[in-house]
């Protein structure tokens, strides 16, 4: 009955375990291991051992990449802390009711490995997920080797009174080395506690689903994720969405949904962590690749080396015809146990030119790349800002892709010379054919401000963009009158106009 | 006794049937290997340590059978050739002032392959046992974990001579900059740190300080540095720098200033006094001629038009135009006066190209230096050639002998003038390696071979940048602790002295 109570206790926290890591946060683990890198090779084992607790370091790099199949992953991990527990009931002579105690440990190390919320990004110390845990295996091995030994020694019986309380003190001190994080600092998110994102924040699972569906090219992905977003979004989840409607030809669908994202960042926080989380892809996404690039390898500077910067380094290196380096950072992938197939797909791109163009990156991103103009500049760290006035400021677009993004984004700006200047020559380019809603309804709100370098007179709109932007106007101005706040005004009008550029010019912001 | 002789004997046969055999039926390829790094048809000198290469053909197993006067020996390990130490030590001296033929075997699929064998020439002038070069990842802002580190050439072994990270903080970063000795030796050297706990550490006779060299009256602290060859002196460039992003050039970030000067610091009074602070012109680089009594460096005409938008922001728009050309001042170390500045050689105007990083040879002859396009930070643009000027007659010619597709930069001669070393992007083009050739007595450069390391495969994956790579005869004895300590105390404030 003893035994099975042990396994009972041991059996929930399997459970519990396994429902909190690959269960419920399996983008959270796959966006660890992404994080994280192991080459396999003389250099990096000799780089990594050399610095301080180097070993530990090495084989936690190398088990952290299981967690590319969270469940694989969480299973060694789950295994780990089962030994852990089982160590400490025989160490400690554990006895059925007291047998939970030893699960404090298991359940520290659980806590942990939950607790980084937005520092998966930012932790600086490699193989993170297994050190702790690994740490404490090493400890209780020893003591439990090292426990019958002592035990029959001359000084057994000092040591055997000695002991337990001896191990006690090792116990509490290691699991306050476990869950002491000192590089944190409150700059990320504004829960103070991380394991709170990663459980209960919804918009940080979003942005990890979001991540990883455009990293694969699965934009359809972000839009059914989208979907499932029930509070204000993050500005992240709104880049995504954006870039998913880009690349499924529905760009001018971006003001018909929620446009802005979560007020309670301030800008400094936000450009920090888009530059950290995503701005690489962003930059790629948005055929941006040289920035791209550069935000890789900062950032690998910055946080540590990892697969997704050594994955977008390559990538942009083979799109900017370097192969060489490419070559150099696929040799490195190649070696990893989950990345190499990866490598490989991407060697081939190499190799056969065809297969590059014919790829799904290539069909997407190229035609966002303005080829004849090299600009000197720079985006002081706000990857969204300098997106935004990147194309807003383009004098020409070669792609009708392009020619989109230039005329969205412009609105986005609400820049509203930059958009009647696009939209002037958008006319003149396209003469006989109808144009966008969206379009018309940016042409008529910012083609009247003092600053619109164009009338209006010479465009034709639809009647029923006209008709409905003086049922907005007229709207808009009644409940004016009658003295309503913005935020009341957004609300009210929200179910007529909520999917126009109008409505998200004056009130997205409420 | 018995015991220990029938171990030694067993192990000696292990390692005698480990030597691989050259296989007897290989098919001749009419092409040398492709083998990485390429020692092919290289000139080394004596006392360099093993060159340990990769053969890149896709092999299974590979066989190399090194030629040399009075003997022979085969390497081979799967894909790599790793050459024992102490044979390599009786090759090198068997085959001083003469050749070692490499022939190699790769076993692809199931046959053997004999490629053209090449040469491996041995001079008989030896290279400085050291070397010093700054480690960093080539990143364009951040930094993390940068180190100024030497090398055994002799062996593999590489020390760190300081590290950041040993004062670096989470909240207070530190970069490291350019380091600089005084003739080859060590115990005059300096390097610049900058951000947390900064400061220009200054080694004199072996004893270590921090000094301030920002004054009111300058620009900066010193960042390019040039120890004078007999006197305690430094000249040193200052310079407001900025950087700016390329959208699409490869060339990703050009490195600009947008002012420029030249100081020379007194070691011994801690002094600091103008050399050169020209309006419109943007002074740099610094080099000393081997007896002292000329300082050369570049400097770049460039006139700001426009005074309603900030000077950085005309500098990116018009960052093409600025080039340099080379410049010469002649010194008196005893009165520290500088006098009959002159262009030495015109460039910008002429070429339409831009000059960096002098360096003359210790026999005072020959002046090496970057050529590009445009711009001062060649190692980032990837027409930066090396070139070379004959003193003596002025002329000047491309270094083709060491120069590739990619960029070269940072050239500099090993104390004896026999060897030169600069740093190329040719292996991928971002990542910087040294690379060093033989520089024969009649002016010419012989075909450059990277730094050899014990692994192969080490500049592969290895993912940081080998910056300013510089010859030294000794090793530094400052110990990295003790530079750190140092690095922890406030700096010295350096005084302004007025010409």
């Amino acid at each position: 009955m003893k035994l099975k109570l042990q396994y009972i206790y041991l059996l929930l926290f399997v459970i519990a375990a396994y429902c909190l890591l690959p269960m419920t946060n399996s983008d959270y683990l796959y966006a660890i291991q992404d994080n994280n890198v192991f080459i396999s090779g003389h250099t990096f084992m000799v780089d990594t051992v050399t610095n301080e607790g180097g070993w530990l370091v090495w084989v936690a790099c190398y088990l952290t990449q299981f967690l590319y199949y969270p469940w694989l992953g969480s299973s060694l991990l789950i295994a780990m802390w089962t030994l852990i527990y089982l160590m400490t009931i025989h160490l400690f002579c554990l006895k059925d009711k007291s047998s939970p105690l030893a699960l404090i440990l298991p359940g520290i190390l659980l806590f942990n490995l939950l607790d980084y919320g937005y520092w998966i990004y930012a932790a600086k110390t490699p193989g993170y997920p297994f050190q702790p845990t690994l740490v404490a295996l090493f400890i209780l091995l020893c003591s439990v080797l090292a426990h019958p030994l002592l035990k029959h020694s001359k000084y057994g019986s000092h040591l055997g009174k000695a002991l337990p309380v001896t191990l006690c003190c090792l116990f509490c001190a290691l699991c306050c080395i476990l869950i002491w994080k000192p590089q944190r600092r409150n700059i990320l998110n504004n829960h103070h506690c991380s394991i709170l994102t990663t459980l209960t924040d919804k918009n940080f699972k979003h942005e990890l689903r979001m991540y990883r569906a455009i990293d694969e090219s699965n934009y359809e992905e972000v839009l059914a994720e989208w979907k499932k977003v029930k509070t204000a979004p993050t500005n992240l989840m709104v880049m995504f969405k954006n870039i998913a409607l880009m690349h499924t030809g529905r760009l001018t669908d971006m003001f018909k949904t929620n446009n802005c994202g979560q007020k309670p960042e301030t800008s400094d926080t936000l450009q920090e962590r888009i530059s950290q989380l995503a701005a690489p892809l962003i930059y790629y996404q948005f055929g941006q690749i040289n920035y791209a690039y550069r935000w890789a390898m900062e950032n690998s500077v910055k946080y540590g080396q990892s697969f997704r910067n050594l994955k977008m380094m390559a990538q942009c290196a083979i799109f900017n015809g370097e192969f060489d380096v490419a070559m150099k950072y696929l040799t490195l992938l190649n070696t990893s146990t989950f990345h190499k197939n990866w490598a490989r797909e991407h060697e081939a791109w190499i190799m056969n030119s065809t297969r590059f163009i014919q790829s799904q990156d290539f069909q997407k991103i190229a035609p966002l790349i303005n080829d004849d103009v090299n600009m000197l500049d720079n985006d002081e760290g706000d990857c969204k800002q300098y997106i935004l006035n990147h194309f807003a400021n383009l004098l020409h677009a070669a792609t009708p892709q392009l020619e989109e993004v230039i005329m969205c984004l412009s609105l986005w700006t609400e820049d509203e010379y930059a958009f009647c200047v696009h939209f002037y020559d958008y006319v003149q380019k396209h003469p006989n054919e109808a144009i966008p809603q969206l379009y018309q309804q940016g042409a008529i709100l910012l083609g009247t401000t003092e600053s619109s370098p164009i009338t209006l007179d010479k465009f034709r709109f639809d009647a029923v963009v006209s008709e409905r932007y003086n049922q907005f106007a007229q709207d808009f101005n009644q409940l004016t009158r009658q003295g309503m706040d913005a935020k009341e005004m957004a609300k009210r009008l929200k179910p007529q106009y909520g999917d126009t550029y109008w409505w998200y010019y004056y009130f997205t912001n409420y | 006794m018995k015991k220990f002789l029938y171990i030694a004997a067993v192990a000696a046969m292990m390692v005698a049937c480990g030597r691989p055999t050259v296989p007897t039926n290989a098919q001749k390829e009419s092409r040398l290997p492709n083998i990485y790094p390429d020692y092919t048809d290289v000139t080394i000198p004596f006392n360099i340590c093993p060159l340990n290469f990769a053969v890149r053909e896709g092999a299974s197993e590979v066989v190399a059978r090194f030629t040399y006067p009075g003997g022979e020996h085969t390497y081979g390990e799967n894909q790599k050739v790793l050459i024992d130490m102490e044979e390599w030590k009786d090759m090198m001296k068997a085959a001083k002032g003469e050749s070692i033929e490499v022939e190699v075997f790769a076993k692809v699929g199931n046959e053997w392959k004999a490629f053209k064998p090449f040469k491996i020439d041995v001079a008989e002038d030896s290279i400085d046992p050291y070397i010093s070069y700054r480690v960093i990842q080539p990143s364009y802002v951040a930094y993390e974990k940068l180190s100024i580190n030497q090398r055994d050439l002799t062996t593999f072994d590489e020390l760190e001579i300081y590290n950041n990270m040993s004062v670096s903080t989470e909240a207070k970063g530190q970069c490291i900059n350019c380091h600089s000795y005084q003739n080859f030796k060590t115990d005059n050297m300096l390097f610049h740190m900058r951000q947390g706990y900064g400061g220009t550490m200054i080694v004199t006779n072996g004893e270590l300080r921090k000094i301030d060299l920002k004054t009111e009256e300058t620009i900066s602290a010193g960042v390019y540095p040039a120890w004078h060859p007999t006197k305690n002196l430094i000249a040193f460039s200052t310079n407001k720098t900025g950087q700016s992003f390329h959208t699409k050039d490869l060339a990703k970030i050009e490195v600009q200033d947008t002012e420029s000067d030249l100081i020379l610091y007194d070691v011994d009074k801690n002094e600091v006094s103008i050399i050169s602070e020209l309006d419109d012109e943007l002074e740099v680089f610094p080099t000393w001629s081997p007896d002292g009594k000329k300082l050369y460096f570049c400097s770049a005409h460039f006139e700001y038009q426009n005074d309603s938008i900030a000077k950085e922001t005309e500098m990116i728009q018009r960052y093409k135009e600025v080039k340099y050309d080379l410049y010469c001042a002649d010194f008196d170390p005893d009165t520290k006066q500088f006098s009959n500045m002159e262009k030495v050689y015109d460039a910008a105007d002429s070429l339409g190209q831009s000059v960096t990083l002098p360096r003359i040879s210790p026999d005072g002859r020959y002046l090496l230096f970057a050529q590009a396009e445009f711009g001062c930070f060649h190692v980032w643009h990837n027409d930066a050639e090396i070139y070379l000027m004959d003193l003596k007659t002025k002329e000047v010619r491309n270094l083709t002998e060491v120069n590739s597709k990619r960029s070269e930069s940072y050239p500099t001669w090993s104390s004896n003038g026999r060897w030169i070393m600069v740093d190329s992007r040719r292996d991928d083009g971002n990542y910087t390696r040294p690379f060093i050739a033989y520089f024969d007595r009649q002016g010419k450069a012989h075909k450059p071979f990277e730094v050899p390391q014990q692994d192969p495969n080490f500049y592969t994956f290895f993912l940081r940048s080998f910056n300013r790579p510089e010859f030294m005869i000794e090793p530094v004895k400052v110990t990295p602790q003790e530079f750190a300590r140092k690095a922890k105390e406030d700096a010295v404030k350096a005084k302004f002295a007025k010409n």
